[in-house]
């Protein structure tokens, strides 16, 4: 084959021509007119204004928005469809995952909560190696947090319609004072849960892990000492929980078993059965009880057959 | 066919800015990198610096390595190889240096942009508006460049480095200004799924037809050059550009094989990807064969050196490219540092390699001196090459790290003790090829500028 310049320069252009037919402009003809999916809805205004805001700070290049059949994390009770991005102009889908999928993160935690996480997310994930956005001022942080919030359109309104309402709930209880604040949090829990015990002995290696555990996941909000104290504090409300009040309130293994797995929806406090596994909650629930409540009820009745692996 | 060359009467004005371009940036883009690095394990140490938040320090790190580094490096050498390989002084040197400066405004308006936020927030696609129409221009007129030089030629037959080099500048302005979407200055994008197969398409051919096309060029003039041998065959070198142009143009829906889109656009793209195969064998054995027994000849010379060792990259990158379309290597590998890992042999390993080594193989060759340091040259290679292979290492454990714990049900969050260590690691090596940047960057200027004293 003789190569001359013609064959090179309009050979390859016929070639490109051929394939952006076959690869972009065919499945344009199908795709772009794919119909909204059952939980889509417009965007407000803010909610538009925090997506630009999103883009201008890259948040895409670490947080993906599509959640996929294999996935286990944040937004994994939904699968994405081509119908959730029929607004999405561009569109994010993001390819690492240095954080979370957020494509469902709408109402997964109330509005204090973001807050506290965009002003440092250190405050509230001590782990975490995303940077702080307290530069973008509140006027952005508050319609980023509406674009947040926004995530999984329907599904999110519909939590987050829960987390008002449980918001509302509350701070009615903590502003009627510790007794009826503790009353309220452990009315909340099933009667099983709340009559359990830590069904594990206390020992040195098993308070370590809660210790570990605790300053991985706890110390943000609730402070070194589990006064309620820590960094995150100030942009909670209700704040998060002094744990020294809860010595002598009937508190046991199984409620803060309970508490931690499942969270308090409406106030700063996530669900952590995601993050944690059984042992890991009791060890932590454990460390809890021993250090900052002074109260444990570790390894007391009704405690069942005493585990394999205890002494 | 061979590289035969023809001494001709010119300046090299262009070359030597398009070198001078790629040296300085590679110190910009690689610092990028290391900060970026290092924001990953000490998140507050920049914190509340909006300009250089790891978001937007990213993308322009990424598009600085692209465009700023690797990109005018490889024109660099072709702008000195192609006018030599046709027997005619390039069409316009004043064109040629006048690109180089446009080139550079564009740069600098690029780190300007993304600092401010200023983003179209899609990946590899960043720029706004009119950056964009002046990277579609900047390509433009250096195809218009080569182009009329092709057209005053003296050499009959064309050399296989110039078909690659033409069709990786034209190819390009043409698939940057559709995968920007040019003709919508406000957005940059599409709606929905269709923004994702475009952006994609667009992603992948940055790597596919331009870094790729660029460095070929620049390997097919450095080597047998270098060897001082004929080319092995002519036939695999026509069967390695055209398949490539064909395979490589279909790969990048690979990227969204977890994502909705058409099923058979995804078939299409994982049977191309291993159908890569067959350009990448194309170019490397006819490369391979043609310095077999000769590798004395490439070692003497740290330019050719460094363009060999970006042929074996393209070997590993590609092969490993072709087994991550497979979905269920995907299921690994995808969204974690494997894919970083994988990145950075393609472009610092193979294309950056290529375009420091059409640097260091030229330069001599347009100023009539040896480099000004061979010893730093040679220092910068094992420093790029330590560096880059540490941070595949480092980044392919993290990854397998990440991929597996999340398919095992770990959350993103409970891994990232796990992989602290992996990047601490990966900024340790970002500052050997930071140094390294610097040292080059001082040896190429040194080398350009007229010698009062050099180093061994």
């Amino acid at each position: 084959m003789k190569m001359t310049p013609l064959a090179v320069i309009v050979g390859s252009l016929l070639i490109l021509a051929t394939i952006v037919f076959v690869v972009v402009i065919l499945p344009f003809a199908h795709t772009s007119k794919t119909v909204p999916s059952d939980i889509f809805r417009v965007r407000t205004a803010e909610e538009s204004a925090g997506r630009a805001t999103y883009i201008a700070n890259g948040c895409v290049y670490c947080h993906s928005q599509s959640v996929r059949t294999i996935d286990w994390d944040l937004g994994a009770e939904r699968i994405a469809q081509a119908g959730d991005y029929v607004a999405d102009y561009p569109i994010l889908l993001g390819s690492q995952r240095t954080g979370p999928d957020i494509s469902q993160a709408g109402g997964e935690h109330p509005d204090d909560w973001h807050m506290a996480h965009f002003i440092n997310p250190r405050y509230t994930r001590t782990l975490s190696l995303m940077p702080p956005f307290e530069f973008l001022g509140p006027a952005k942080l508050d319609n980023l947090i509406r674009y947040v919030q926004s995530l999984g359109f329907k599904d999110a309104d519909k939590r987050m319609t829960r987390q008002r309402y449980w918001k509302a709930e509350a701070v009615k209880a903590y502003e009627a004072g510790p007794d009826a604040n503790v009353a309220w949090l452990s009315a909340h829990i099933p009667q099983g849960w709340r009559d359990v015990p830590n069904p594990y002995p206390t020992s040195a290696a098993g308070l370590a892990r809660g210790h570990k555990i605790y300053q991985d996941f706890c110390l943000g909000c609730h402070g070194p000492v589990g006064d309620g104290m820590g960094p995150a504090q100030q942009w909670i409300y209700p704040p998060p929980l002094n744990f020294t009040i809860l010595k002598n309130r009937e508190i046991s293994g199984g409620i803060l078993y309970y508490q931690i797995m499942n969270g308090i929806t409406g106030t700063a406090m996530p669900y952590f059965k995601r993050d944690l596994e059984s042992e890991k909650i009791w060890d932590v629930g454990n460390y809890v009880a021993v250090y900052f409540i002074n109260d444990s009820d570790a390894n007391t009745e009704p405690r069942g057959i005493d585990a394999a692996y205890e002494p | 066919m061979t590289a035969e060359t023809k001494e001709i009467p010119a300046s090299y004005a262009t070359a030597k800015a398009f070198c001078l371009t790629s040296a300085f940036w590679m110190m910009v883009a690689t610092f990028y990198g290391l900060l970026g690095a290092t924001e990953l394990i000490a998140p507050d140490l920049t914190a509340n610096i909006g300009g250089i938040v790891f978001g937007r320090v990213r993308p322009t790190h990424i598009n600085l390595v692209l465009f700023g580094f690797v990109t005018p490096g490889l024109l660099g050498a072709a702008f000195f190889f192609i006018p030599r390989l046709l027997g005619t002084p390039l069409y316009s040197e004043r064109l040629g240096v006048f690109t180089a400066l446009a080139w550079n405004a564009a740069l600098v308006a690029l780190v300007a942009t993304l600092a401010m936020g200023l983003t179209q927030g899609r990946e590899y696609a960043e720029l706004i508006w009119p950056i964009d129409v002046a990277v579609v221009l900047v390509f433009a007129l250096t195809f218009f460049n080569f182009t009329m030089t092709v057209a005053r030629r003296q050499e009959k037959i064309l050399y296989v480095s110039v078909w690659y080099v033409l069709a990786g500048c034209i190819l390009t302005a043409c698939t940057y200004a559709l995968g920007n979407v040019i003709w919508r200055p406000n957005s940059g994008a599409l709606v929905g799924i269709p923004d994702a197969i475009l952006l994609w398409f667009y992603g992948h051919n940055v790597f596919g037809l331009l870094l790729t096309p660029l460095s070929a060029g620049v390997t097919y003039y450095v080597i047998p050059r270098a060897t001082r041998a004929p080319l092995y065959s002519h036939t695999l070198s026509l069967l390695g550009f055209w398949s490539l142009i064909v395979v490589y143009t279909h790969i990048g829906t690979h990227h969204l094989l977890q994502v909705p889109v058409p099923t058979w656009l995804k078939v299409v793209a994982i049977v191309d990807s291993v159908a890569m195969v067959i350009p990448v064998m194309a170019f490397l054995i006819n490369i391979w064969y043609t310095a077999k027994g000769k590798l004395g000849e490439i070692h003497a010379d740290v330019g050719a050196k460094f363009v060999f060792t970006g042929t074996i990259m393209y070997f590993f990158v590609s092969i490993q490219g072709s087994f991550m379309a497979l979905p269920d290597v995907q299921r690994v590998t995808h969204f974690n540092n494997w894919v970083v890992a994988h990145a950075h042999i393609g472009v610092l390993g193979f294309a950056g390699m290529i375009a420091l080594g059409g640097i260091y193989f030229t330069i001599p060759k347009m100023t009539g001196r040896p480099l000004f340091s061979r010893f730093l040259a040679d220092f910068q290679y094992w420093m790029v090459l330590i560096g880059m292979v540490g941070f595949t290492i480092v980044l392919t454990i993290a990854g397998l790290i990440q991929g597996n714990a999340w398919l095992n049900g770990e959350t993103v969050y409970r891994v990232l003790p796990q992989i602290h260590v992996y990047y601490v690691t990966r900024a340790g090596l970002g500052l050997l090829i930071f140094t390294s940047a610097l040292l080059g960057f001082y040896n190429i200027v040194r080398s350009l500028l007229p010698q009062r004293g050099a180093m061994p």
